[in-house]
């Protein structure tokens, strides 16, 4: 399986090779290290998106709402750093922060408690005391949160301070999908369609009616250090890139090796049989839809620094490009299937293939047809399907290639 | 197995590629690559732009003209500017889709020392080679000087006029609006009958605007609508109520095809030019590329097309 998802990388890649313009200088356009590094900035955005998209879909979910998010993402941070003082967006986003910290130690103080203690089980009740410890812990928390943030009010917003008060919001928005559609028992699909509507119109309303573009100058409307998240490391390497390396790094690690990643495919496997094997089916739930709005809104912040403005229309469609991606990537969108490393194959594969029909210059209505061809393709060869169909044609060309058998065996062992 | 399925793969991509190679190998007889970054190709006054550029690109045949279609979105263009620049074109032409989006990107080419033509809107940043574009408020001056006239001249013209926007968020309606208003807002008899409201410059919505007006006020005389299809809507809207005749329609834009078109039919009353600065990038572009010197700026000209002149347009276009 793996094997053939990076065959089709390397594939892909060879082409790009072969079919690249060569510039005036005799250099390949395709492995200039320019247009490498082009490449990884240009999928950084959807790449980040599509790590969160990969837990939702292995639990056999979906999340609509990620384009969404992205665009409140955008809007709140081009928001916090060019505008002083209460705004909508900081009146908004600081209570939300102080609300995810509470939460989140009370929350995860008593559980990694828990998990201290020799020989425990999942099943395990915290004591009251260390809920307590949580609890206050939160407290305290919540409240540095907000000194600290509300101490950025007076100039503007800090880098660090959007790159935490902005992915907290999504944090939030994200955790609320998982709540309604844990607690509620209702499809993620209309779940977070419904939120993909009601937190575009946040966005939008966060704006408000005058102003639809938040430009970002750094240097006039806003710090100067906000340059850092698009700079070039090394000159080649992008910041967003990296961000996009590391959370697949991340969130890889956390689906492959620990106790919270099997549970991810148990539940995406079979629920039934994991809420019965005694996993907390709807904590896990909340938060990998928790963790896919906070990484949407994370690549808000993003484009917003790519881009230099906040905009609502901003991940317009960023839902599908990271599906897509995602299944690309050999995940299973029934759930249980699927993997971290896949999907960074998945985003690659998109990625070097609109360089390599923009390197091309071919005409764009073409690209939509290609891309969705090769998208397909793509899809099939992983489900190994051709190869099914491939045979039973065979089969049924020259039922002599199979024999001992007759034609409807050959179907059934295929269809099974 | 993996092996031959890897063969498989292998020898379809050796196929597909023969299947481009036409594409491979750049005519190496072109001296000049120029890289054009469009915002989209799906709206009519696009469609004319780039037209007029491979019209203007098709005169001479020592250039190559790569144009590249932003799909209406910014990470989009972004991408193709980086491409063009990856390519190492020879003058980068750019309609950007917003002022912000692109500024980066254009910075980006001008440290590639690509020079660089900005069309149609600026960016944020005055290092370019040169910009080219239309002013909106001029034009809108010579609508509403065109509509002071129809409706009795300055100083005694009469009536009532309905105004449709363009889209309320972009920067031409409100120049076109100011522009407009600097003409009609000194005569005392005009009196316009609508708030300002979002047609989004699209045909359907000025027809639905149009047709509500119709039924609040028993007396119009001119609507101006921000562009062609907006105007053509509520000649549309008024046509259906039995009201056209006594109604008189201005747009903007004047694209062959749509406004002027519509002008020699007698529906719309006059449309004023909003030329696309297609084919004079290409012409400055030579010019830069042979080290001649360019202006910084340059803004087209408008004009007013009616029954007069409206019908050498469209054979200049091949139309008629």
């Amino acid at each position: 399986m793996m094997t053939k998802l990076f065959w089709g990388l390397a594939v892909l890649y060879g082409l790009g090779i072969f079919l690249s313009p060569v510039n005036r200088k005799g250099i390949n356009i395709f492995l200039s290290p320019g247009n490498q590094s082009d490449v990884l900035r240009q999928v950084s955005n959807n790449g980040i998106i599509a790590v969160g998209m990969t837990l939702v879909i292995l639990t056999g979910g979906i999340d609509l709402s990620v384009g969404s998010m992205m665009a409140l993402g955008c809007m709140l941070c081009a928001m916090l750093l060019t505008l002083q003082g209460w705004t909508t967006a900081s009146a908004s986003s600081i209570p939300i922060l102080a609300l995810v910290c509470l939460l989140l130690c009370a929350y995860l103080v008593p559980l990694i408690a828990i998990n201290l203690r020799r020989g425990s089980r999942p099943v395990e009740k915290p004591s009251p005391g260390v809920r307590l410890f949580g609890l206050i812990l939160g407290l305290v928390v919540a409240g540095m949160s907000v000194w600290w943030t509300t101490s950025q009010l007076q100039s503007k917003f800090t880098v660090p301070g959007v790159l935490i008060t902005v992915p907290a919001v999504g944090l939030a928005a994200g955790a609320l999908n998982g709540l309604i559609i844990s607690k509620g028992r209702m499809q993620p699909f209309i779940v977070t369609l419904a939120m993909m509507v009601a937190i575009l119109g946040a966005a939008r309303l966060l704006g408000g009616e005058t102003a639809a573009i938040y430009p970002v100058y750094t240097g006039s409307n806003a710090t100067e250090k906000f340059d850092i998240l698009r700079a070039l490391v090394l000159q080649v390497v992008p910041v967003p890139g990296i961000f996009f390396l590391v959370a697949v790094l991340i969130f890889g690690f956390v689906l492959k090796f620990t106790t919270f990643g099997r549970y991810i495919y148990a539940i995406g496997g079979n629920e039934q049989a994991a809420r019965l094997a005694g996993i907390h089916v709807d904590q896990v739930k909340i938060s990998v839809y928790a963790v896919s709005g906070m990484l949407a809104s994370l690549a808000g912040v993003l484009y917003t620094a790519q881009y230099r403005q906040g905009k609502p229309d901003a991940g317009s469609g960023a839902e599908l490009d990271a599906i897509a991606a995602v299944v690309i990537g050999g995940t299973n969108l029934m759930g249980g299937k699927g993997s971290m490393i896949g999907t960074l194959v998945g985003v690659l594969i998109f990625g070097f293939l609109s360089n390599i029909l923009l390197l091309k210059n071919i005409n764009s209505n073409t690209q939509f047809v290609l891309k969705g061809a090769i998208i397909l393709a793509a899809v099939l060869l992983q489900e190994g399907q051709l190869g099914l169909w491939w045979k039973r044609l065979r089969s049924s060309v020259y039922p002599s290639a199979y024999p001992g058998r007759s034609k409807e065996q050959v179907s059934e062992k295929v269809t099974r | 197995m993996k092996r031959r399925a890897f063969i498989k793969t292998t020898i379809a991509a050796a196929a597909a590629s023969t299947a481009f190679k036409p594409f491979y190998i750049r005519a190496e007889a072109k001296k000049y690559v120029f890289g054009f970054s469009q915002v989209t190709v799906v709206e009519p006054w696009r469609v004319q732009f780039n037209k007029d550029m491979q019209k203007e690109a098709a005169k001479h045949p020592e250039l190559e003209l790569i144009i590249a279609d932003g799909q209406d979105k910014t990470e989009k263009q972004v991408a193709d500017v980086e491409n063009l620049i990856q390519q190492g074109v020879d003058v980068l032409i750019i309609s950007p889709k917003e002022s912000a989006g692109l500024t980066g990107v254009t910075l980006k080419a001008i440290d590639a020392k690509i020079p660089v033509i900005v069309l149609d809107r600026n960016v944020n940043t005055d290092k370019y080679t040169q910009f080219i574009g239309g002013d909106n408020v001029a034009i809108g001056r010579a609508a509403g000087e065109y509509a002071v006239k129809l409706l009795g001249g300055p100083g005694n013209a009469k009536g009532n006029i309905v105004e449709l926007w363009g889209g309320m968020g972009t920067q031409p309606a409100h120049d076109r609006h100011d522009g407009f208003a600097e003409f009609t807002g000194k005569e005392s008899g005009i009196k316009s009958l609508l708030q300002p409201i979002d047609t989004d410059w699209k045909q359907p919505k000025g027809y639905e605007v149009m047709s509500t007006a119709l039924k609040s006020f028993d007396k119009i005389d001119l609507v101006y609508g921000h562009n062609d299809p907006v105007a053509y809507g509520a000649f549309l809207a008024c046509k259906d109520a039995g009201r056209e005749k006594e109604i008189k329609f201005l747009g903007i834009d004047a694209l062959p095809n749509e406004g002027v078109t519509w002008v020699c039919k007698g529906e719309l009353t006059a449309t004023f030019l909003y030329a696309t600065p297609g084919a004079e990038g290409v012409r400055q572009g030579l010019k830069i590329v042979k080290g001649e010197k360019v202006d910084k700026k340059i803004i087209l000209p408008t004009m007013a097309i009616d029954k007069s002149n409206c019908e050498q347009i469209l054979k200049d276009n091949g139309l008629a």
